[in-house]
């Protein structure tokens, strides 16, 4: 199963990384083993997203940067706004990095 | 709110994520303790930042031997930020997309058949084509004339694209009076890199509108010659008379035919025009040189009214006709991309999680109409103002 390794850079992502690297740095963890546990990460985040999140997200806000690059579209916007059923988020300038999803069904 | 969501899902991920790299572990000859101490460590990482509640951390804890107890959940976090810029910042990004693609395909269309025609079309088509995306018209113009001194740096620009110079060079018996222009621009490698632009662009606008039809009876025809005046201002400098500076005009169109001459094709044109010209600058001479200032005021009239409004004019509409309206932003995009990355590296060094608001996600679509962006995404995760937000499905709309 192909994965991205872009949810490695969320919130839960970083943390992981950060422990992995503290254990291999301590020397209780061997490289090669924190990388399964990386790629284990990126199928088992893809996969609860897929399967348990089921909300939907409206954005909209000025669109100060666009870029396309290897199939990733980056998109800088300003003063955007967020909604779902639930909250809206207000904030001046916020990145959205986004792969290409074809390339998981692939 | 969200987070209650957000932290079942992100220790379901943990607890998934352990459960399937146990038997790794275990082949890896690693106990179970390295395993509780990776899940404790993430989780209490994930407390400090807040991305999961230590209620529900503790409801589900039981399933997590080591989950730590006391996490601060203070809002401070490891910044993500960093990270996740690094790789993204590629920078050639447009020409790449489809949709890009999408965009563009008007501008090679066009090229090639207006190209022969007016420069302008070969303009356009330098822009977004040109070597490096980020020096719009004024740069490419600047190399273009650089690396075409031997020719017209007026056809010196389209040929790099255009690899056939010559038939521009025959095909424009009309555009005589640009090529004259140009020549005495090749002359001087000095002015081949300044005027270059400017007369291209003029030249640009007469070959579109005037050529034909307003061309051949107008003075206009004769603002032409200021351009080439400017050349020779040099030696008109020398001259305070009226009878002298005719002179030395006079020298100067000699040495403009012998140029000409050199592009043998296009000599006879070349005369044809040159008195116009001379009638012209004799009027100027008449209005301009006494004030004792005839290099200047030459130009002045002709570059002000006429060269220098067409050339902002022409080098804006070469980006409409590629990609529609948005194209008067394109420079201004290009530099914005710079500053852009500038702000990111700034706010790299200072570690102010809350300032960091990012999206990750998948894109399903993204199209563009004009300046309107729309985008879909699925499968996100959303850290906006400290707080992280899942979505499965999510529909963009921008302007740019």
């Amino acid at each position: 199963m192909a994965t991205f390794e872009l949810y490695r850079r969320s919130t839960i992502g970083m943390c992981l990384t950060e422990t992995l690297d503290e254990m291999v740095s301590s020397g209780t963890l061997s490289p090669e083993l924190a990388i399964q546990v990386l790629v284990q990460f990126d199928k088992s985040m893809t996969e609860a997203l897929e399967n348990q999140v089921k909300s939907k997200v409206t954005v909209k806000g000025h669109l100060h940067t666009y870029r396309f690059c290897d199939n990733v579209w980056t998109f800088i916007l300003t003063d955007a706004q967020f909604k779902n059923e639930e909250t809206t988020e207000q904030v001046g300038k916020v990145k959205i990095v986004a792969c290409d999803s074809k390339l998981l069904t692939q | 709110m969200a987070s209650g969501n957000v932290s079942t899902v992100y220790i379901s991920v943990i607890d998934d994520v352990i459960a399937k790299v146990r038997e790794e572990f275990i082949s890896y000859g690693v106990g179970d303790a390295v395993l509780n101490e990776l899940q404790a460590l993430w989780e209490m990482k994930m407390l400090q930042c807040g991305a999961i509640s230590g209620n529900i951390d503790r409801a589900r804890a039981p399933a997590a031997p080591g989950a730590g107890g006391g996490g601060a959940p203070g809002a401070g976090s490891t910044p993500p930020v960093h990270d996740l810029n690094v790789p993204y910042e590629a920078t050639s990004e447009e020409y790449a997309t489809p949709t890009a693609d999408m965009l563009f395909p008007p501008t090679p269309l066009q090229t090639p058949i207006q190209t022969p025609l007016p420069g302008t079309e070969a303009g356009m088509y330098n822009i977004p084509t040109g070597p490096s995306d980020y020096a719009p018209s004024p740069i490419s113009d600047m190399r273009n004339g650089m690396a075409m001194n031997g020719s017209d740096p007026k056809t010196g620009r389209p040929s790099p694209y255009m690899q056939p110079p010559s038939p521009w060079m025959n095909q424009r018996p009309l555009g005589v009076d640009v090529n004259v222009a140009y020549e005495e621009t090749r002359e001087d490698p000095d002015r081949a890199v300044q005027p270059p632009q400017m007369t291209k662009d003029f030249l640009m606008m007469s070959s579109g509108k005037r050529k034909r039809d307003e061309y051949p009876g107008q003075l206009p025809s004769g603002s032409f010659m200021p351009q080439q005046d400017g050349n020779s201002d040099e030696i008109v400098e020398f001259v305070v008379s009226k009878d002298n500076a005719q002179q030395v005009w006079n020298s100067i169109m000699n040495k403009q035919e012998s140029a000409t001459k050199a592009s043998s094709t296009q000599e006879t044109t070349m005369t044809q025009v040159l008195p116009q010209r001379d009638g012209i600058q004799d009027e100027y001479n008449d209005q301009f040189f006494f004030p004792g200032v005839p290099t200047e005021d030459y130009n002045t009239p002709g570059e002000s009214s006429e060269y220098r409004t067409p050339t902002p004019a022409v080098a804006t509409p070469k980006p409409r006709n590629d990609t529609g309206d948005d194209d008067d932003d394109e420079p201004p995009l290009n530099e914005d991309d710079d500053d852009d990355d500038e702000l990111d590296d700034l706010e790299h060094e200072p570690d102010e999680p809350n300032t960091q608001h990012l999206v990750l996600a998948q894109f399903d679509k993204v199209t563009r109409t004009k300046n309107r962006w729309k985008c879909t995404l699925k499968d996100g995760i959303m850290h906006l103002n400290g707080r992280d937000v899942l979505f499965n499905k999510a529909s963009g709309e921008f302007d740019f």
